[in-house]
């Protein structure tokens, strides 16, 4: 059995259902995201696992434990909260301190492992100082080291990088994931940033309206998405409806070998980075380069083609890029685009 | 400050001159030499200073006041810590009611408290006493120490207690060192408005106080309406002396700005 488990777990906030039918397994030392977009219950789902909210049924159990028995307090979790929470009438040293004083740690290996925890996470100067006196980023590394110090068996981490300049939340993904692969701590990540998610954790979670649509390590879930929802929230991606005659998609001229079985009308999901600039051959789509945007390290382009407008990146390798208004045909290997039945689209 | 215009500053100086100026007018009265009240035009004089060591009821009733002012203030702000956590955090029925009951003397003429606690008092036998003043001065106060508790606590981030929960705070330890701590500068202020208000409050208490337990401004209204002499504003003038004092001594041990506005403010 795993280390964490959540079974069926629902929330009903009167008529609102915040979160539907949820379960959930976490393996011990793993690194785990919820994924999705504001309003889908990810706080929820978090907020029951720390016992905050009372779930309307289902089940939580904890190294075969259930959780849902024992009181907030005695549940032993690190909570690293949005708004980081921290004790503003205390310094950074007293924040980390206080679960210790809680646990009856004796005063000398309090303060050695206050010590140990503001320096794992890079704050061993700042240890006198009141959160109302440091920047967001030390802000956040003091409500990590609050979490990590009591040696907890999950950490649940609420978009705790939200607050940051882009330049110091990708420093501090960095950081958050060294750090939690050196105390190895179960990690529950919040957040609504697919790039975070896929950088941080061995698995993610992509939840909607209440439901999890998809758990999958990042990669799979990105090239492999379960549903149309998953697919779009991971990434850019290309959505063409296609007609499937004697066992192939046609796409413009092009043709596209799909599975057996597969009904009249498909939709073909491609992602842009897998699209190329054909001179030949059957699998390519005609078109016309709408728009070229250059963005450094990649060309990004906007193609009509009569199945609509097709998002194109091409890494900038030095070849010649298409200029716009040129004609084009765009080309991509058969086990890069997924194809699924027309009706079920949302 | 640079901000305000021309009309602002005008509105602001007449503001302050208005506020002010009875109070320097009184001040300056009470260094008068004369036996009638009138401004000391042969340089100030302490006769008046004097004479209040000769009516040891005005000494008696600066510290009836004190005492009630005090021991009212902090019953009512032990009520409002509770109820306004109750109102600020749960959704229970009867909260819009309670709030309601609470801030009800709030409406109520003073008058009319003070007649009808007369009555009540007289009837129940704690007429005139010490104890009578003390909960009708709860009553007349409760609605400042509430307001300003309530909110203190509907601003405070319930997160931060969450926090204190899940590293294993007992609720206890919760409020002795999470809520409590961040909630005091709404304290402080509450307790200050409070003893304010029941210090300066004559309109009931005339009704109630007896002979023996009379308030200062009681003893003062009463005096007035027999004296002519500028008696009242040299005592007018040593209770502003006293609040300045302990308005300097508060702020050189704590911080005013500190203990009113929120801890640590000062140091940003
Ligand atoms: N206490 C509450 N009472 C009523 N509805 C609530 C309550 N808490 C949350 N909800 C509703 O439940 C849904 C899920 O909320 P939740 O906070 O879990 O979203 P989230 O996924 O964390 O979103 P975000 O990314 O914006 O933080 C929302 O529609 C929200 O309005
Ligand atoms: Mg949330």
């Amino acid at each position: 059995m795993a280390f964490l488990v959540l079974d069926g777990l629902t929330k009903r906030f009167g008529e609102h259902i915040a979160v539907e039918n949820l379960s959930l397994a976490v393996e011990q030392g793993e690194f785990l995201a919820l994924l999705g977009p504001s309003g889908c219950g990810k706080t929820t789902t978090l907020q029951m696992i720390a016992g905050f909210v009372t779930p309307t049924s289902g089940t939580i159990t904890l190294a075969g434990q259930d959780l849902l028995a024992v009181k907030p307090a005695k549940r032993g979790l690190g909570i690293v909260f949005q708004s980081y929470a921290l004790f503003p009438h205390m310094t950074a040293a007293e924040n980390v301190a206080f679960g210790l004083e809680m646990q009856g740690v004796d005063k000398s290996e309090r303060s050695r492992r206050v010590t140990e925890a503001l320096e794992l996470v890079g704050l061993g100067k700042f240890a006198e100082r009141h959160p109302r006196r440091m920047s967001g980023g030390q802000q956040q590394r003091v409500a990590l080291a609050r979490a990590l110090v009591i040696r907890p068996s999950i950490l649940l981490l609420d978009e705790p990088l939200s607050n940051l300049d882009a330049k110091l939340r990708e420093e501090m993904q960095i950081e958050l994931r060294q750090i939690q692969r050196n105390v190895g701590t179960t990690t529950i990540l919040v957040t609504h940033d697919q790039s975070e998610a896929m950088a941080l954790s061995d698995r993610i979670a992509v939840m909607s309206q209440g439901r999890i649509e998809q758990i999958a390590p990042p990669h799979e879930a990105y090239e492999r998405p379960a549903t149309p929802f998953v697919a779009n929230f991971l990434g850019k991606t290309n959505v063409l409806q296609a007609q499937v005659q004697s066992g192939q998609a046609l796409l413009g001229e092009g043709r596209w070998p799909v599975p057996a079985g597969s009904p009249p009308r498909v939709l073909v999901t491609v992602r842009p980075e897998k699209i190329g600039f054909a001179d030949g051959g059957a699998q390519a789509l005609a078109g016309q380069v709408v728009t070229r945007i250059f963005q450094g390290n990649h060309w990004l382009y906007q193609v009509d083609t009569a199945h609509g407008r097709v998002t194109v990146i091409r890494q900038n390798s030095g070849e010649t890029a298409p200029a716009e208004g040129e004609a084009v045909r765009l080309s991509w290997r058969q086990e890069d685009m997924s194809v699924r039945p027309a009706e079920t689209a949302r | 400050m640079s901000r305000n215009g021309p009309l602002a500053l005008i509105f602001h100086t007449l503001f302050v001159i208005f506020t002010l100026a009875p109070i320097v007018v009184v001040c300056v009265v009470a260094f008068t030499p004369e036996g009638y009240l009138s401004l000391p035009t042969n340089g100030p004089s302490l006769r008046w200073f004097r004479t209040i060591a000769r009516y040891p009821e005005f000494i008696n009733a600066f510290w009836t006041s004190i005492w009630l002012g005090t021991v009212s203030s902090v019953i009512a702000l032990a009520f409002s810590v509770p109820a306004a956590l109750a109102i600020a955090r749960y959704d229970f029925t009867g909260r819009e009611a309670l709030t309601a009951l609470f801030m009800s003397p709030l409406m109520i003429p003073h008058v009319v408290l003070g007649i009808a606690f007369l009555r009540f008092f007289t009837q129940i036998g704690i007429g005139g006493t010490f104890l009578g003043l003390v909960l009708s001065h709860i009553v007349v106060v409760l609605p400042f120490a509430l307001r300003l508790t309530l909110a203190s606590a509907t601003g405070m981030d319930r997160r931060i207690e969450q926090a204190a929960i899940s590293l294993g705070a007992s609720e206890w330890t919760v409020l002795k060192r999470i809520t409590l701590p961040l909630i005091l500068p709404g304290l402080a202020s509450g307790w200050a408005l409070s003893f304010i208000t029941s210090f300066d409050e004559v309109t009931m208490t005339v009704f109630i106080a007896a002979p023996g337990t009379e308030t200062l401004p009681v003893r003062m209204f009463l005096y007035i309406q027999d004296n002519i002499d500028p008696l009242v504003t040299s005592v007018s003038a040593s209770v502003i002396a006293a609040t300045v004092v302990a308005l300097i001594v508060m702020d050189r041990i704590y911080g005013l700005e500190r203990l009113l506005v929120g801890r640590g403010s000062g140091d940003r």
